[in-house]
């Protein structure tokens, strides 16, 4: 009988618009497209059909070679890994760990990461909130990087200093990448010998020191009086959210106030970059969704490789190739430990923010279009950071909270001026 | 007829939080005139495994756009998709995509 | 008991603003909605004393309200512009002729005078003999390629210093979205701003009612009882534009102000300047501007003509190439671009662009020889 099923299967209904490949039945018939052998596992665009290792292969590649490829990164520079424990930001750390492999010249040795934490204003209780957390810990420790764990609680003690642009200070060789590999290289070699060396020595240094730090927040709060002051923090938090009367506006407030704890925690442990997961499909998502609330001006800033508004520290987002697909492939078929935690709108309505509207809409689109999310993802890479009509030399005047410079005359940006209702 | 058959459905990404947050599901599917496929699956889940807002997991007779599907961790758009003819022992995972799932 | 207008603070409110939110009567949501328009083409400068605007005309509410408020704004704050009434023709039986039917007794009441231009007369095709020919698909693609032509061709005509459209800030809007998600980078740059430069015309183009909410429009001229057409074409709306469309409704119900705030993105869009854009000229045949060496409009034309309808729809570069250069098509070939089965042999290929139809520009009024016969 099993034999019969797999003779039976036909072509079956696929509309035009639909997958056309899909023709033949699974995988006896059709080969890895890049090595004509193995059996795929995975379609990432129409007609492109992967096996398991390939896949593999190609995933990895093109995280390096979007590093190469922006010359974002200088060998020996401290960078910082925002994770959410969600599939992309998972994704990144694994990839990063790939490229630290110590036999890799280029490497990225002193990453660290800061895991920041929601929970409070996304409707998690206390307990989940710490189940959540040891989740995360499992996972951060594993990973043998230093990390830092961000509670949005910490908002309220953030100095004012986040809401300025720090003036660019070139302090590496930032002319001339070349050198700098040459030179990172060089020395390298040097080091060579001595064991452990030089990056996993600060490493373990690190690590120490983290571990000795108290984290102000949810766990290890033995002292009752630190711990009465984050249920004041957490009670704050959620009284904060609560007077913000639409998703909308909760959601953008929400991503305000992560960037600055996420900037912050740069600063303060002295990163010059940090690297965010977004995926290709959520950036077609933010995309759409900035477009919608007015951010037209600042898309590029929003949604680029490298976004430079707060001048000392630099986000980046090497994820931005990867379709959310070929991330939920990878993480399941390799084994990346992500953790789910709940956003603002985890089961609300659909049409309840401008947000859930769009990702709907993106995902449907994309169901009977399979170009949407490639198409949109590519007008925003043909976007400027610098506004058409700005003066080249002039410091632009800056929004108060995104950082972008104003695009209207009337002295604030459009994502910040009080939502209607 | 299609014998009963075993399978191992999961469900992650936050699609699990639809299943009163449990991963894996160890099934079994009655007997039927007509062969098991994912088509009539999803039906199967629908009325037996799911607890909530069916419409975050089903439309139509699909999954929602942003959900995907794995066939004995392939992808189900090598296998058939919905036509997919399911045998004993197969894993069916369903991960979801969406931001807010 | 309903609620008082918040501007007067006297008289009932008869509606609430879905911009703003207040509740107003119906004299204060007037004078508001009248008073937003002139304060629009003030800062945008849209028009200039002395000047000469057609308002293209097509009998339904934006342009009926545009043409009813230009003619107010001009007498109340003293524009001195002289206004006509330019429409288009398409020739679509059942849709076209009742709502040309509306400007007609919007010409009579206003007294403002009116210009027809016709597909047929410029074009020598209906719009209902083209979809006899094309099929149900990709209508709109001829109709609003010929009529922005149409417009321009009208308006020099009529010695017109601007042109003024109705579209409001949904259509605005919807275009942005439409736009970003086709990737069209072209429009993108030209960008969605009100501005008398910048069309890709040879008129200047301007929208009064960029800014105006389609639901506000349609209030007004519910209150001020103008009399306008409301049918949809015959023809299906664009498929992709009905995407936007409906993303646009769920996404006003969401969030009122991303109706607006679509528009002002679309305005403040700013494109890498490294990015190769097409170079504009003009059409080899015709004249009107063009980055081809013939404009999409005769491209569309001459596929008409040869009965290979496809010709300019879709990406058949390559069979261009083939027909500028003279070669014959096969079967198969013709068959893409929309030839009927059952037609006659192919006649003789003759290059694209050497069908020498329209040496004169602009001027071109006269019917065209016995394809016209179906009429």
């Amino acid at each position: 009988m099993v034999v019969c099923v797999a003779l039976c299967m036909t072509v079956g209904p696929y509309s035009g618009n639909r997958l056309a490949l899909i023709v033949s039945f699974p995988s006896c018939a059709e080969k890895c497209m890049k090595c004509k052998e193995a059996s795929p596992v995975l379609v990432i665009r129409v007609g492109d059909a992967f096996c398991k290792a390939c896949f593999r292969e190609y995933f990895v590649h093109k995280f390096r070679a979007m590093l190469g490829k922006n010359r974002a990164i200088y060998p020996g520079e401290k960078v910082l890994l925002a994770l959410s424990g969600g599939p992309a930001s998972s994704s990144m750390l694994r990839q990063v760990q790939e490229v630290s492999a110590p036999q890799r010249s280029n490497s990225l040795h002193l990453a660290s990461l800061v895991c920041y934490s929601e929970g409070a204003v996304c409707g998690q209780s206390l307990a989940e909130r710490g189940d959540t957390l040891l989740q995360m810990e499992t996972i951060l420790q594993a990973s043998r990087f230093p990390y830092h764990l961000a509670h949005l609680e910490e908002v309220f003690d953030l100095p004012s200093s986040i809401l300025q642009h720090a003036p660019h200070n070139p302090t590496g060789p930032k002319n001339s990448y070349k050198e700098a590999v040459e030179g990172f290289i060089r020395q390298q070699r040097r080091e060579e010998g001595g064991s452990p060396s030089l990056p996993e020595r600060q490493i373990q240094e690190k690590l120490a020191e983290v571990s000795l730090r108290d984290v102000p927040g949810m766990e290890g709060l033995a002292d009752p009086e630190a711990r009465l002051l984050a249920a004041v923090r957490t009670e704050q938090l959620i009284r904060l959210f609560g007077s913000v009367k639409t998703l909308t506006a909760k959601e953008e407030l929400l991503q305000t106030l992560r960037n600055h704890l996420i900037l912050h925690t740069a600063r303060t442990q002295g990163y010059s970059k940090v690297m965010m997961g977004e995926s290709c499909t959520r950036l077609a998502v933010k995309l759409l969704t900035n477009l919608s609330l007015g951010r037209g001006a600042s898309l590029a800033m929003d949604t680029g490789f490298s976004d430079d508004r707060h001048g000392d520290v630099v986000v980046v987002r090497p994820m931005r190739e990867y379709s959310a697909k070929e991330i939920a492939f990878y993480n399941h078929l390799f084994g990346v430990p992500t953790v789910f935690t709940p956003a603002l709108d985890t089961k609300a309505l659909e049409k309840a923010s401008i947000h859930r509207v769009i990702e709907r809409f993106v995902y449907g689109l994309q169901a009977e279009f399979p170009s949407t999310v490639s198409t949109v993802y590519r007008t925003g890479e043909k976007l400027s950071v610098t506004p058409g009509d700005a003066s080249p030399a002039a410091e632009p005047e800056r929004c108060l909270l995104c950082l972008c410079a104003l695009d209207t005359n009337v002295g604030k940006c459009k994502r910040c001026l009080p939502a209607p209702g | 007829m299609a014998a009963p058959m075993s399978l191992l459905v999961e469900f992650g990404g936050g699609a699990e939080l639809l299943f009163d947050g449990v991963k894996k599901h160890q099934v079994t599917l009655p007997c039927q005139p007509e062969p098991w496929d994912i088509r009539n699956l999803l039906k199967w889940i629908k009325q037996n495994l799911l607890k909530e807002r069916p419409e975050l997991f089903i439309q139509g007779d699909t999954v929602r756009p942003g959900i995907l599907v794995l066939i004995n961790d392939a992808d189900w758009e090598l296998m058939g998709e919905l036509d997919y003819k399911l045998q004993d022992q197969d894993n069916v995972v369903f991960i979801s995509t969406l931001h807010g799932g | 008991m309903p609620a008082t207008c918040s501007a007067c603070g006297t008289s009932p409110a008869a509606l609430r603003r879905p911009k703003t939110g207040h509740a107003l009567c119906r004299a204060c949501f007037l004078a508001a909605f009248e008073e937003e328009t002139h304060q629009a083409i003030v800062a945008g400068r849209l028009f200039r004393p002395g000047e000469t605007v057609a308002i293209g005309a097509s009998g339904g509410k934006d342009s009926t309200v545009l043409a009813h408020l230009l003619q107010l704004l001009d007498q109340r704050h003293g524009y001195g512009l002289r206004l006509l009434l330019l429409s288009v023709d398409e020739g679509i039986a059942g849709y076209r002729d009742a709502s040309l039917a509306a400007v007609r007794r919007h010409q009579h009441r206003s007294g403002l005078p009116l210009h027809v231009v016709s597909y047929r007369q410029l074009y020598g095709w209906s719009m209902d003999r083209i979809a006899r020919h094309l099929g149900p698909r990709n209508n709109c693609t001829f109709c609003g390629v010929f009529r922005r032509q149409a417009l321009d061709r009208g308006a020099l005509l009529m010695g017109a210093d601007k042109i003024a459209t109705g579209h409001n800030a949904d259509d605005v809007a919807e275009t942005v979205l439409m736009n970003f998600l086709r990737g069209d980078v072209g429009r993108l740059r030209r960008g969605a701003g009100a501005g008398p430069a910048g069309g890709e015309g040879a008129v200047p183009r301007c929208k009064p009612l960029r800014h105006a909410y389609e639901k506000e429009i349609v209030l007004y001229a519910y209150f001020q009882g103008l009399d306008y057409f409301s049918t949809e074409c015959v023809y299906a709306p664009q498929a992709y534009r009905g995407y936007a469309r409906a993303l646009l409704k769920e996404l006003e119900a969401a969030r009122p102000s991303a109706v607006a705030d679509l528009g002002h993105s679309g305005e403040r869009l700013s494109l890498r300047s490294d990015l190769r854009m097409p170079a504009r000229g003009t059409c080899q045949r015709c004249g009107y501007v063009a980055s081809q060496p013939l404009c999409k409009a005769c491209v569309l034309l001459e596929g008409l003509d040869r009965g290979l309808p496809k010709l300019g729809i879709g990406k058949h570069r390559r069979l261009r190439d083939k027909l500028q250069d003279g070669q014959p098509l096969t079967q198969e070939e013709r068959r893409r671009l929309g030839a009927l089965a059952e037609e006659e042999p192919p006649e003789e290929q003759v290059p694209l662009g050497e069908l020498g139809r329209d040496e004169e520009l602009w001027g071109k009024q006269e019917l065209r020889g016995p394809r016209d016969l179906d009429f």
